[in-house]
């Protein structure tokens, strides 16, 4: 048992390259279900689906410029929102692909969607709708993001501009019940 | 509500201080263990119900959680206590709804929505709960009905009351 949460990427730092062609959606992210996630019935516990898609975020945000050095310059990202969707069970050992799409975003905040799928046969095991604020950590208080790590969220959005809006994106929970 | 002797307040029967485990670099809660808490606050509600580890042994069905809507509030650090208060918002007799929001030392600190599904783990489909089952869940339902709800209650993400 690991003393605190860690990620996988913790300490890497990625050179954005403006040439680059962007995957749409992104795939940043691969692991396999790990014994420590497992439940006594050996399928994964729900509370660590959160946790991939927590290892794909930071993954995501070091894709634009958001990792150690930067936070420790005194900004970073907070999750203001996250909807999961539970859609199917993952057992130990099993593959998983993680992928990243920019719904939007403005000068402060970000709309992510991500999927967590199996990665031999694809299926969609998982989606985390999630709302982004930049924040300046020593005010408290959310602040623009600099034009640099702007100008890289735009071409992240012009290359996915044309996937589809996930149907569950937005959507409010409830209980629908037939007419 | 008296006669199910379900009290009309909000179920608060969990506390936890916040353990090492939880935190990231700059020993804050992480995230993620939010869901690792509302799940651990939730269990305790379904405990309530007879809907827990000990029904799925005996019935060989469970509750599953197909959606979670967390917000972030607040952080919480190193030696908070964690307390959570939970309502049933709505429930059928197949799925159930809780909301809950989690304090620490007293200071809202995020909120939780869920929604559940009854599942017959042998078939591993959706299956009506059996009837005492359903009326616990009804009584606590009822007895919960005129507490107030949070204006955010079913806002899809980025909507705000």
């Amino acid at each position: 048992m690991n003393e605190r949460v860690t990620t996988p990427y913790e300490g890497h730092h990625v050179d954005w390259d403006p040439d680059a062609e962007i995957e749409a959606p992104l795939r940043l992210h691969r692991t396999t279900a790990r014994p420590e996630w497992m439940d006594y019935n050996e399928h994964m516990s729900e509370s660590c689906y959160l946790l991939v898609f927590g290892d794909s975020a930071d993954a995501f945000f070091r894709f634009v410029g958001i990792d150690e050095a930067y936070r420790a310059a005194g900004h970073s990202l907070y999750t203001s929102e996250t909807h999961l969707h539970h859609r199917h069970e993952v057992a130990l050992g099993e593959p998983l692909e993680l992928t990243v799409q920019l719904l939007d975003h403005d000068r402060r905040r970000l709309h992510l969607f991500h999927e967590m799928r199996h990665g031999e046969s694809g299926v969609v095991l998982a989606s985390a709708e999630q709302l982004l604020v930049h924040v300046d950590m020593q005010e408290g208080r959310s602040a623009d993001l600099p034009d640099e790590l702007l100008g890289r969220l735009e071409a992240i959005t012009a290359a996915h501009a044309h996937l589809a809006r996930p149907d569950v994106v937005g959507r409010p929970m409830g209980i629908r019940r037939r007419a | 509500m008296a006669e199910t002797g379900v009290p009309s307040e909000p179920f608060t029967a969990y506390r936890q201080p916040v353990r090492a485990e939880w935190l990231d670099y700059n020993g804050h809660v992480n995230d993620a263990s939010y869901a690792t808490v509302f799940s651990g606050a939730h269990e305790l509600v379904l405990e309530d119900l007879g809907l827990s580890a000990d029904y799925r042994a005996s019935h060989q069905a469970s509750m599953f959680t197909v959606e979670t809507h967390l917000r972030y509030v607040a952080e919480c650090s190193r030696g908070q206590t964690l307390t959570a208060s939970t309502i049933l918002v709505e429930a059928d007799d197949k799925r159930l709804r809780l909301h809950s929001e989690l304090y620490a030392d007293g200071v809202l600190a995020a909120t939780a929505e869920s929604l559940y599904l009854h599942v017959d783990t042998t078939t591993g489909r959706v299956a009506p709960l059996p009837a005492d089952r359903r009326a616990r869940v009804e009584a606590m339902r009822a007895a919960q009905a005129g507490l107030p709800r949070p204006a955010h209650l079913g806002l899809g993400v980025g909507t705000r009351p």
